[in-house]
């Protein structure tokens, strides 16, 4: 059996959940049938619409997040329904509770997979690893954990429907103590699912700058990202930093501006199609792995290119 | 109180990878103490110098690990627990012999890298408390103590972050930001070659063998076009040049 984790917002499944999906699918033949599990506050909604892709789907609910708490039901889901192989979407939430699940099943790890297939008994991945600049093949004997690198696979289509049972669980036990939770308000575009990203690095000059980087992230229908410089500086909030301690993207185009291009930035970005640099540093690092580049004042490119994008868009 | 530090050696990460027979060769490559466990070792000292104890640092690695150890014990730490282990290990089976070495110094805090910058893994924290039985602030930028018992946490979330009050024992993963590591002084450096570094075989620990297995590696450079396009002078002509030839020549736009 399969036991799929479906990310879920409260109300709707997220796109990782349906390429978790479709990755589990394909392992149908060599692991058996896949049972959906959906978790949250509120799994209801989330879980009715997994049941048009699954025959079971199992719902539960938990109070409030913590990767103990997600790690103990699916730890239970798993036994109950007999799974060799979970799956799930690699957001930080997933990559902080399969762990805990690997340890508790004494099961392999596989994380953050681009790719996924049955061999000779085990599961084969590719993924990148030392700084996202090796491509690595991993293979694994079941137990097995996988997550799912976002933007990797293709979304699963609905099949015949199936029916969503409720996974009674105890009350999660003590443990973190939340005093504060700081959201931010999400991109109209999620980062690590979008096919342009426009990033605004220290070079912007400050938090006003960015409003162009939003416009051009209009413009383009494209997701807005930052370095860590900016994000500690509070120019912009931390779920748009993209690097080895924020996000990972690889889109079709990818604008860094006034970025530099430290190590731990590329390693976010540097799989990338295509990649665009304005930096006023001819010999910063972001030139050596860019496609085309404005030797420049950030400051004053940029509303030339919204222009140019406007007339072009016309 | 003790605070234990779960350091490792990686690449430097501008240091040329080499491929050899399909892996990473990196007998001749820089390697230094990972950046991001470096988070870890300074805050726990910072924790000493706040309220007293000892800095214990637990590395893991084969032999050349123990640079990365001295280099640790010179910003500071008090002694080192090396254990020694050769080629690839997965982060999960790691954890539970690191688990062993962490359970019987019963510290009040176990700091580690909230990613490897080899592995590009974000597994060891998750995979240490479960095998401590604790509870895990994964990428945290803020730490202070709340008396014997507490700490409050400050962490980054997907859409977010949040300020959490743990119990202690807590293991606690780093995040760029969480502090500016020190530079060991020189007469730190000298200090540390007589500082307690015991050695424990991975074997003695229970570590049989990966669970995963590493079947190639290979680096995938794409090829850029490395275009240049003054804008020094004429930043709006640039500025249109790029967009023209991005919706020209690549179809991009």
């Amino acid at each position: 059996m399969i036991l799929v984790v479906l990310d879920n917002d409260g109300k709707t499944l997220r796109k990782g959940a349906l390429e978790a999906l479709s990755r589990a699918f394909a392992l149908k033949e060599a692991f058996g049938p896949v049972v959906g599990l959906v978790m949250g506050e509120n799994p209801e909604p989330a879980a009715e619409e997994a049941a048009r892709y699954l025959d079971k789907v199992l719902s539960a609910r938990i109070e409030r997040y913590t990767a103990e708490a997600y790690a103990a039901v699916v730890v239970k889901a798993a036994q109950t329904v007999g799974a060799e192989v979970v799956v799930a979407a690699a957001g930080r939430t997933a990559r902080s509770w399969t762990p805990r699940v690997a340890v508790r099943l004494d099961a392999a790890l596989l994380e953050d997979t681009l790719a996924s297939r049955p061999q000779d008994g085990k599961l084969v991945v590719e993924r990148y690893s030392f700084l996202n600049r090796v491509t690595e093949t991993q293979a694994a004997e079941a137990p097995v954990v996988l997550t799912v690198k976002p933007n990797t696979t293709e979304v699963a289509q609905p099949g015949e429907g199936g029916s969503v049972e409720v996974l009674e669980q105890a009350p999660g036990e003590g443990g973190l103590e939340v005093l504060e939770l700081i959201q931010e308000q999400a991109g109209r575009v999620a980062l690590t699912e979008a096919d342009i990203v426009i990033t605004g690095g220290r070079g912007m000059g400050g938090a006003e700058a960015f409003d162009q980087v939003e416009e051009l992230a209009e413009l383009l229908k494209g997701a807005v990202g930052s370095t860590r410089a900016v994000v500690d500086a509070g120019w912009r909030p931390y779920a748009e930093q993209v690097g080895q301690t924020g996000k990972t993207v690889q889109p079709s185009v990818y604008f860094a501006l006034g970025v530099s291009g430290a190590v731990q930035h590329q390693s976010g970005m540097n799989k990338s199609k295509l990649i665009v640099a304005v930096n006023k540093d001819p010999d910063a690092p972001i030139f050596k792995i860019s496609d085309y580049g404005i030797v420049g004042d950030v400051r004053k490119v940029l509303p030339a290119m919204i222009e140019a994008v406007k007339k072009l868009k016309n | 109180m003790k605070y234990v530090a779960v350091i490792r050696q990686v690449p430097e990460g501008e240091a040329r990878l080499k491929i050899e027979d399909g892996r990473v060769e990196l007998s001749s490559t820089t390697m230094i103490l990972d950046q991001m466990d470096e988070y870890g070792v300074e805050e726990a000292i910072r924790l000493r110098e706040a309220y007293g104890g000892e800095v214990v640092v637990v590395a893991f690695g084969p032999e050349r690990t123990k640079e990365a150890v001295r280099t640790a014990l010179a910003m500071g730490a008090d002694r080192a627990v090396m254990i020694l282990q050769d080629g690839y290990i997965d982060p999960v089976s790691e954890a539970r012999a690191l688990a062993k070495v962490i359970g019987e110094e019963a510290p009040a805090v176990v700091f580690t890298g909230g990613q490897q910058a080899d592995w590009d893994s974000q597994a060891l924290g998750g995979a240490l408390g479960e095998a401590l039985g604790r509870p895990v602030v994964t990428w945290c930028t803020e730490l202070t103590l709340e008396g014997q018992t507490h700490a409050k946490l400050k962490h980054d979330l997907d859409d977010g972050a949040e300020v959490v009050r743990a119990p202690l024992p807590v293991v606690v993963t780093t995040q760029q930001g969480l502090n500016e590591p020190r530079y060991p002084t020189l007469p730190n450096i000298m200090k540390a070659k007589r500082k307690e570094v015991r050695e424990v075989p991975a074997g003695e620990l229970g570590v049989t063998g990966s669970k995963v297995a590493i079947l190639g590696q290979l680096v995938q450079e794409r090829q850029r076009k490395k275009v240049s396009i003054d804008g020094t002078k004429e930043p709006a002509g640039a500025a249109q040049e790029l967009i023209r030839r991005l919706h020209e020549e690549v179809g991009a736009l």
